[in-house]
């Protein structure tokens, strides 16, 4: 109250300190803080994958040596990096076709359905999103190894996995936008004769693909990251993706060229991403229900 | 939008629930029991015929599991797939026998025999895996492999003649020998000026509190807890007195206090990376650190124990083929590739572990440079393997005493 | 004739079928496989783990063998208490980092938010391998990390940071994670409204007293939320620790976990590890959705 009787405005930091509409410089400050220790180790990780020598730490020249130069060693021409590569986006493509549809059928069903059952199932898909993931690993590869199920250790058991432990996120997702569409528009439509069939194809589901589409790009780039599961599941270098290649390497002897790899992931990544959100700026340019921003686009709406 | 709040069960519906689960677990039980997998093999009673060099041991060879035929041709535009070490293959090898045969060699890895042998079990389809002879009882009763037609692998004769017929497989039935090696101390003199060789008792310098946070030894239970009685004058390192395995924990223990060692395999990487100052490490690792070695940085650096009288850890690696591997043919050839003159000597410079080839002396070692001077200790001689200790393998009880002993250390004191 | 109004079950049943089928095949089921193999027998020959299916055979030496050796100064103690230091010290270090961030990003950012909030996102899809790894090279005996505390040649700095320090790996861990804890508390503080706020500050409470009686208490079930999310996770992490550090001196209960399922005769004490780490998931968050539906609102 000080500030209001006093006639004479107070400069300096003192007078900073107190107004209460000052711009908030320690706020900002920390958080320019935090996003260069988060960013920081990932871009020098990245400009040394440009690195013209062996060494991961000592700048030797710039050169692209680790993406094709090297006859041996390079990412171009290691076929074990190939097959680490093609196996992240194989994984990626098969775990997110099927999480993302059983995940967003799963959410309509919860959410409309009442009883006892369907709450059940609501709080396991909440453990299966908090669980520690080699919990689920170990209890899998248990499963693989002991039953005689039509698929052993590999790429199918390392989907499996993968699609359980992601389903979650489609459903959290779709779930938060139905709560926030509401049931009007599916109630108008079967007011004016729609079946509920109907009316959940053709009402509902477009309004919730930006939910969908958001929750594709998320689930693909989550799962070309994971690392846990794949692992466990893998059953040799074949089915070993990228994830798993930089960590058998990074205690042995890494080359820059394991740098190179995971900054090929992270464009890789990046560019679907960017390409979703693009899509979904697209996508809900008219829709008043939904933010279009890129908090939206993760779900947080 | 709200949920409807119930009171959640009451006692009469949790009872009758728990009971509907107590029912239906045994009908689950019986049905997952049809689905289960054949509870692998029965094996040949519940002990294992353990393998010792004063009891050597000569495999049987199933009637399901016979070696292939002579003279067949190699398989056309396979994939040979190979299970081994991380960095412990030479790709200049890999090429070689990939450009002479028109195959394609792809090499997965495992960190450890354990690991390795869960996956093999598991039903993976490799053809070729590097064993060591701890495992070998294992994998011959298992029925895991195959045994050699030596029609396929003349270059037999090039190594030392014990190998035709080693202890743990009597006629090389199953086995090439791959890489032979010693268990010393390995040191770098920037970070420990000291000569641990000449110490009274060197493994006793992993205790001392001067080299704290700079040390290692290395992960295998067996190993690392075998030097331990070294240490305390135990040469029996498959011992199963308890007292003896009570004190080796003991001291574990005291390990962990004085200092703090890091548990890993990779100390050939880490000491040139300046991380591990002393460590327990593998002849074949300090000779394969000098490449890692930073720039501005020189080999003489680098040091080597081992107890000159041969009194202390000696091993070999050996190659198998394996039973589930669909390529037999190019296995038997690649078993011979590797132990070819050249291919194992350039395999040697590639990986620093020494093939047991009888052209490759301590004497032509040395007058061509390929060991330096300040790493004389780490060649292998054939005397050692008269002398030396080996870590064998354990039987079902014992072992499990061991492991829980390292799985103690392992879980850390503070 | 107009149709019924409301909609039967049978169609949302249909639709979560094969969710929930998913669920309890790939998810629930394999929980019981992993008690199968706490309770069930070693093979004689090889030591893996064979399942025993009917529960009135079940044998519990293996789970007895554990459960006897966590208790205090047991040999397994150290691990687990370790595990609840750390998570906890990660946790709390995370949500004092997080929090202001979330904080200024969602109210106070302006028109720098879009910016800010991709590149609060940013590490989502870098892989946290390759984090890891970029720390590791900083943290490595001649990497910038020494350099720069060395001034370039004045001091002679040469911590090892990357062998066994506690404190690397909380560190290591509260930075893999943080980014999980970042979003959560953004949507959560994005939906507080503004003038709950400034009626504190005009009803004449200072700007401590506002945020400590106010805002705080509003946050709380987004805070909880996203403590959970981000520390259940935590507890099973294994590699930060292998990276960063391989000494058994900062052995996480994952460590125990991972260094034992492929061992040979171990593998049952993986087992019984799992379940322990199971109960004290689960726990919290049965606990975190009956109070949470308890509240008028339903927050996923």
């Amino acid at each position: 109250m000080s500030v209001l009787t006093s006639a004479k405005e107070i400069r300096g930091p003192v007078g900073w300190y107190r107004d209460p509409w000052r711009k908030p410089r320690v706020l900002a400050g920390i958080t320019i803080a935090y996003l260069v220790w988060s960013l920081l180790p990932v871009l020098i990780a990245v400009m040394f994958s440009f690195n013209d020598g062996r060494s991961r730490t000592n700048w030797q020249g710039f050169s692209f040596r680790w993406y094709w130069g090297d006859q041996s060693r390079s990412v171009w021409h290691d076929a074990s990096l190939h097959t680490a590569l093609f196996q992240t986006l194989k994984l990626g493509l098969l775990a997110t076709l099927v999480t993302v549809p059983l995940g967003v059928l799963f959410a309509i069903g919860i959410d409309r359905w009442r009883g006892r059952l369907p709450a059940g199932a609501n709080v396991l898909m909440l453990i299966s999103f908090v669980i520690p993931e080699v919990l689920l690993a170990v209890a899998l590869l248990f499963v693989v190894t002991s039953l005689a199920l039509p698929f052993g250790l590999g790429t199918s058991a390392q989907v499996v996995g993968l699609v359980t432990y992601q389903i979650a996120y489609p459903a959290v997702l779709v779930r938060a936008r139905l709560a926030t569409i509401g049931r009007q528009y599916e109630e108008a439509a079967m007011d004016l004769g729609a079946s509920q069939v109907e009316s959940l194809r053709r009402v509902t589901l477009p309004m919730l693909m930006p939910a969908i589409f958001a929750s594709t790009v998320l689930v693909f780039a989550d799962v070309i990251d994971d690392f846990v599961l794949v692992r466990y599941l893998s059953n040799g270098s074949a089915t070993e993706p990228v994830s798993v290649k930089i960590y058998n390497t990074a205690r042995a002897a890494p080359t820059p060229a394991l740098n190179a790899l995971a900054t090929l992931l992270l464009i890789a990544a990046f560019a679907a991403v960017v390409i979703g959100y693009l899509i979904f700026r697209r996508m809900t340019r008219n829709d008043e229900t939904s933010g279009s921003g890129i908090a939206a686009f993760a779900g947080e709406t | 939008m709200p949920v409807p709040i119930g009171s959640g069960p009451n006692r009469r519906q949790f009872l009758q629930r728990a009971a509907i689960l107590a029912a239906t677990a045994p009908t689950l039980g019986a049905f997952l029991a049809a689905c289960s997998k054949p509870a692998g093999t029965q094996g040949a009673g519940p002990s294992l015929t353990i393998a010792k060099p004063d009891s050597p041991v000569k495999w049987p060879i199933a009637d399901d599991n016979k070696p292939i035929g002579d003279n067949l041709p190699p398989e056309k535009g396979a994939t040979l797939k190979i299970y081994n070490y991380a960095d412990y293959l030479s790709p200049q090898a890999i090429k070689g026998f990939e450009d002479q045969y028109g195959v394609k060699i792809e090499v997965s890895t495992f960190n450890d025999g354990d690991e390795a042998i869960t996956k093999l079990r598991s039903g993976v389809d490799f053809d070729i895996y590097n064993a060591n002879y701890t495992e070998i009882s294992r994998l011959v009763t298992g029925g895991l492999v195959r045994p050699l037609n030596h029609s396929y692998i003349p270059n037999i004769t090039n190594v030392w003649p014990t190998f035709t017929n080693p202890w743990y497989d009597q006629g090389w039935q199953y086995t090439v020998p791959y890489t032979i090696y010693t268990t010393g101390i390995g040191w770098r003199t920037d970070q420990v000026p000291a000569d641990i060789g000449k110490l009274s008792n060197p493994y006793a310098s992993l205790w001392d509190p001067t080299y704290k946070d700079k040390t290692a030894i290395i992960d295998d239970f067996h190993t690392a807890m075998a030097m331990v009685l070294l240490k305390q004058g135990i040469t029996d390192v498959n011992t199963s007195s308890a007292d003896d395995l009570k004190m080796v924990g003991e001291q574990l223990t005291a390990l962990g206090k004085a200092t703090s060692p890091k548990v890993t395999i990779t100390m050939y990487s880490d000491m040139p990376a300046g991380q591990i100052g002393l460590c327990q490490m593998w002849s074949g690792d300090i000779i394969n650190a000098q490449s890692y070695l930073p720039e501005g940085v020189g080999p003489e650096i680098l040091r080597y124990w081992f107890p000159q009288d041969g009194k202390g850890l000696v091993d070999n690696d050996m190659l198998v083929t394996l039973k589930g591997g669909k390529n037999p043919v190019l296995a038997h050839l690649f078993l011979n590739h590797m132990l070819d003159p050249a291919v194992a000597k350039e395999n040697f410079s590639a990986i620093g572990y020494q093939p047991p080839q009888n052209s490759l002396t301590a004497e032509s070692l040395v007058a061509e440079s390929f060991i330096p001077e300040n790493l004389k200790n780490v060649i292998v001689k054939p005397e050692y393997f008269d002398t030396g200790y080996r870590t064998l393998e354990l039987d079902t009880a014992n072992e499990d005493a061991w492991r829980n002993v390292w799985n103690a250390f392992n879980s850390g004191g503070s | 004739m107009p149709r019924s109004r409301e909609p039967s079950n049978r169609l949302w049943t249909v639709l979560a079928a094969p969710g929930i089928g998913w669920l309890l095949l790939f998810f629930l089921a394999p929980l019981y496989v992993v008690l199968a193999i706490v309770f069930g027998q070693r093979d004689p020959l090889f030591r893996t783990a064979v399942p025993v299916w009917n529960p009135l055979q079940w044998d519990p030496t293996q789970f007895t063998y554990v459960l006897t050796r966590i208790g205090p100064g047991e040999v397994y103690f150290p691990a687990l208490a370790r595990t609840v230091v750390y998570v906890g010290l990660a946790s709390i270090l995370c949500l004092c980092i997080a929090f202001p961030v979330a904080y200024y990003v969602s109210r106070l950012a302006g028109r720098w938010q879009g910016l800010l909030i991709a590149l609060l996102i940013a590490p989502f899809w870098i892989s946290y391998m390759m984090r890891m790894l970029a720390w590791v090279n900083l943290l490595q005996n001649d990497g910038l990390v020494n350099k720069i505390l060395s001034f370039g040649g004045l001091f002679d700095v040469n911590v090892d940071w990357l062998t066994g320090q506690p404190v690397v790996v909380v560190l290591g861990l509260a930075y893999g994670y943080v980014p999980y804890m970042v979003l959560p508390l953004y949507a959560g503080l994005d939906r507080l409204s503004q003038s709950m706020l400034e009626a504190s500050r005009d009803l004449g409470a200072s700007r401590v007293s506002s945020f400590l009686r106010v805002t705080l208490p509003m946050c709380r079930p987004t805070m909880l939320a996203a403590v959970l999310l981000t520390c259940l996770p935590m507890l099973g992490d294994y590699f930060t620790n292998d990276l960063l550090s391989a000494s058994p001196k900062t052995a996480m209960v994952g460590n125990l976990i991972n260094d034992s399922v492929q061992a040979p005769g171990q593998t049952g004490q993986a087992g019984a590890f799992v379940m322990l780490v199971l109960v004290a998931t689960v726990l919290p968050m049965i606990y975190y959705v009956r109070v949470t539906l308890r509240g008028d609102e339903v927050r996923t």
